[in-house]
């Protein structure tokens, strides 16, 4: 629990004022930063009353408005007009009754009290191992004593979810209920006429910061440009490694620049460069060949047409085979159908026998055993 | 605890006698005094013992003690003898042996023997013809026959004739008629029967009286596995290769003897080491390399007698089997350690002269190339080349269907440009089913395939064979050992 608590305690960090002890003693020309995590310490004053009047300031504890009446009249700088009206305030508090004064003292005192350990500086801790005992504030509860169960109400866990499914449920009615609404912003696709020749492509992340939503892509096809054939070709070797010769497209990306219409201008000026230079007919660069070594060229692999099994190729097919059938019979029955194994079988029985020198045993005494 | 351990340590390399035992009964001092001990050592002394055989305490040699690790308990002695190794060279004779004929194969009834226009006749396609007992000299002389070609499973070599060799000994005819020169690539993919037309080239111009000069092996040139020498008085240099010219001199010898014998020279050739005089057959003049220092100076004699204009020649063939061999770099090196190109070596620009079209032939003649894809060096401009001849060939010249050069590739080789700007192309792919069922009958009559040879088992193995693929199909049918 003590949530709002601790909210109060993290929306007030940053703005918390550390103690000047610290920044006089770093006292180096800082460059400043735009967006910085570090806490802000303000600047070591110029005169020394100065700054000791602001750490009085700082240090003093009113207890309530007389006080604080009663030494701003004392104070030098502050103008007559501004003195006459403190003191008429003055003159009012005076006249409150001691007792509400008395009550007015205890409140500012538990007040104080109550919130002196909210005040006081977090200290990271030195030993912790990435902060591990912070809470995590991405948690649908809190961790700190959810598990306590106080016979009054469901648990923590219980509420969050019920929490959880009132947010589905209203972005469902959004889905319902108003989105169905956009389609009346909705503007008819108009293609690009014959004079928008750029296509360009932004990125967003819907208006969160991301290091590549300044990244600006523009496409276009050197066909589309009023050139001729030869400026258009030497428009493609112009752009190199850029041009897609399977789409025939010319694609430049940039992001060189903190803002997406920085980066667009330039492609928008890189692209006019690149038609004046085309445009120049000092060097039309007629000795370079066209080089498409960045492209492999993907070989779109289609079946064939003649493959398909359509009725007619189905009844090609029937008639061969019916025709390889018949040349098959025809040869039987003329008996010239050659036949493997049957012309092996004939040449067996037709082979002569040929007499087999029978190997002639002598009688040797038997190797090897004794 | 520590302390008495400590000490026990420190003592023991000398205690000979426990710690523990009286002082008084070990005579410490005297062994440590006869024996020659490392200074400082951590193991106990012993005293040695009086061996009783050696009389003397002559010392032979250490004796260990104690167990012995017998190494290698299993191993007998003596390794027995595995017979007579083969000689050096025997392996590879035996791997490279050309077997033409094998007596177990049954012979096949109507098989005929090839006439001289067998294979230049459209009306002998799709069927198997068995070479001449000549012409198998012949071409097993000029090495025509390689041990990868399945000759030795039947009773006698024989041919399928098609369409393709019928195309081809057509054009050779045709240019002879014309006394041109036809020059020709044959490619194709893999075992589709590339050398085996060249082959079936050289049968037909044997079997017409045509001299052969064949190349078996483009790589044999060029690979820096025969001797080479600079010719003298040549710009640029070019190189010889004196021994691989003889062997080539006596292929051409065997090959053609009764043809070289009936031919004439017209000239001359006082500068070799056998005056031949005008008129002496080329048979002799081929006889006048005994050597391989003359063998390059007789070839040279040779070539050009053959290539004498006006003479009364015969129809040359000229054919190099691996083209793509001879269409690179070689790997020899010249004197200043730079590789020499293929073209720079003497037989081989004769050859791409040749298939380049700057030699004429006054019978006329062919030049014919087989490109390998087995083993074949990747060739760019060649492949580059044949792809382009092969465009316009279809193609009827337009330009726009001829792959072009690729402008930013380096490894291009002019020279092979040059030579094969204007050669024709003989692609070879499948045979046609009626092919396969020739040449499967042929085998199944030979009692090779055992099966019945119908339509369904012709169409199944030429499927297999990615439709009709040669070798594959070979591989198929005939080299599986299904039974």
């Amino acid at each position: 629990m003590a949530s709002p608590a601790n909210l109060l305690r993290l929306c007030l960090r940053t703005s918390r004022r550390l103690s000047n002890l610290r920044a006089a003693a770093v006292q180096q020309p800082t460059l400043r930063r735009q967006l910085s995590t570090t806490q802000w310490r303000p600047a070591p004053s110029q005169d020394e009353a100065a700054n000791q009047e602001a750490q009085d300031e700082f240090d003093r504890v009113f207890r309530n408005p007389g006080e604080f009446l009663k030494t701003l009249v004392r104070d030098d700088s502050i103008t007559e007009e501004e003195r006459q009206l403190a003191m008429r305030m003055l003159d009012d508090w005076k006249r409150v009754p001691p007792d509400m004064q008395r009550q007015f003292d205890r409140l500012t005192e538990e007040v104080d009290q109550e919130s002196a350990r909210l005040r006081r500086p977090v200290q990271p801790k030195r030993d912790s191992f990435w902060n591990s005992e912070e809470a995590d504030p991405d948690l649908i509860t809190s961790e700190i004593g959810e598990d306590d169960f106080e016979e009054d109400d469901m648990m923590a866990l219980g509420h969050a979810k019920l929490e959880e499914h009132r947010e589905f449920r209203e972005y469902a009615r959004i889905a319902v209920w108003e989105m169905p609404l956009l389609s009346k912003l909705a503007k008819p696709f108009q293609p690009p006429a014959e004079d928008e020749v750029l296509r360009f492509r932004y990125t967003t992340y819907m208006g969160e910061f991301h290091p590549a939503d300044r990244k600006v892509v523009v496409e276009f096809c050197p066909k589309d440009l009023p050139l001729t054939e030869a400026q258009q070709l030497k428009l493609k070797k112009l752009a190199g490694p850029r041009y897609n010769p399977e789409k025939d497209i010319i694609k430049m990306s940039c992001e060189r620049f903190e803002h997406q219409a920085q980066n667009k201008r330039y492609l928008g000026d890189l692209v006019d460069k690149m038609i004046a230079t085309a445009k120049d007919p000092t060097d039309m660069f007629e000795d370079i060949p066209l080089d498409l070594r960045h492209h492999k060229f993907k070989p779109q692999i289609k079946f064939p047409k003649e493959w398909y099994l359509t009725e007619q190729r189905k009844k090609e097919l029937e008639a061969q085979r019916q025709q390889a059938l018949l040349l098959d019979e025809q040869k039987r029955t003329e008996g010239t159908l050659v036949d493997g194994v049957q012309t092996i079988q004939q040449a067996l029985l037709t082979m002569k026998a040929v007499e087999e020198t029978v190997p002639v045993l002598r009688r040797r005494s038997p190797r090897g055993r004794r | 605890m520590s302390a008495p351990n400590c000490l026990r340590g420190l003592v023991r390399p000398s205690a000979t006698i426990p710690i523990s035992a009286p002082r008084t009964a070990a005579p410490r001092v005297a062994p440590i005094a006869l024996v020659r001990s490392a200074p400082f050592s951590t193991t106990a002394i012993n005293a040695r013992r009086q061996d009783p055989n050696q009389q003397g305490g002559g010392g032979k040699g250490h004796v260990r003690q104690g167990k012995k690790l017998k190494l290698g308990k299993f191993k007998k002695n003596a390794v027995e003898s595995k017979g007579k190794p083969p000689l050096p060279g025997e392996r590879k004779a035996y791997r490279k042996r050309i077997t033409l004929s094998n007596d177990n194969a049954i012979p096949v009834p109507w098989l005929k023997d090839l006439d001289a226009d067998d294979l230049a006749s459209a009306k002998n396609i799709a069927r198997v013809l068995a070479l001449p007992e000549e012409v198998q000299d012949q071409l097993r002389a000029s090495e025509a026959f390689k041990p990868t070609q399945c000759w030795g499973m039947f009773r006698k070599p024989s041919l399928l004739v098609r369409k393709e060799s019928v195309d081809l000994m057509n054009r050779m005819q045709a240019s002879v008629d014309r006394k041109q020169t036809l020059r020709l690539v044959v490619t194709g993919d893999k075992v589709t029967g590339k050398s085996m037309m060249l082959l079936q080239a050289m049968a037909h111009a044997f079997l017409n009286n045509w001299i052969v000069i064949h190349v078996p092996e483009g790589q044999e040139l060029t690979t820096a596995c025969t001797e080479y020498a600079p010719i003298p008085n040549t710009e640029p240099v070019q190189y010889m290769q004196p021994v691989y010219v003889l062997k080539l001199l006596q292929a051409i010898k065997r090959a053609n003897e009764k043809i070289l014998a009936k031919t004439y020279t017209v000239s001359g050739h006082p500068e070799l080491p056998q005056n031949i005089t005008p008129n002496t057959p080329l048979l002799a003049l081929c006889n006048a390399a005994k050597e391989p220092d003359s063998a390059w100076p007789v070839f040279q004699a040779l070539w050009n007698e053959l290539t004498a204009q006006g003479a009364n020649r015969p129809p040359i063939l000229l054919s190099l089997d691996g083209l793509a061999h001879v269409m690179r770099v070689s790997d020899y090196r010249s004197p200043a350690f730079e590789l020499i190109h293929s073209h720079d070596l003497a037989l081989v620009r004769l050859f791409t002269d040749a298939l380049g079209g700057a030699v004429h032939f006054s019978a006329g003649g062919a030049v014919l190339a087989a490109t390998s894809r087995n083993n074949a060096p990747r060739s760019p401009s060649m492949e580059l080349s044949l792809a382009q001849r092969e465009a316009e060939q279809t193609a009827g010249k337009e330009a726009a269907e001829v792959p072009q050069k690729d402008p930013f590739f380096r490894g291009y080789d002019d020279r092979v440009e040059a030579v094969l700007r204007s050669v024709q192309v003989l692609r070879l792919g499948g045979v046609s089913k009626l092919e396969a069922r020739a040449l499967m009958e042929y085998w199944a009559a030979s009692g090779m395939l055992r099966a019945t040879v119908d339509e369904k088992t012709v169409t199944e193995k030429w499927t297999l064979a990615g439709s009709g693929v040669l070798g594959e199909m070979e591989r198929a049918a005939l080299l599986t050992m299904r039974i």
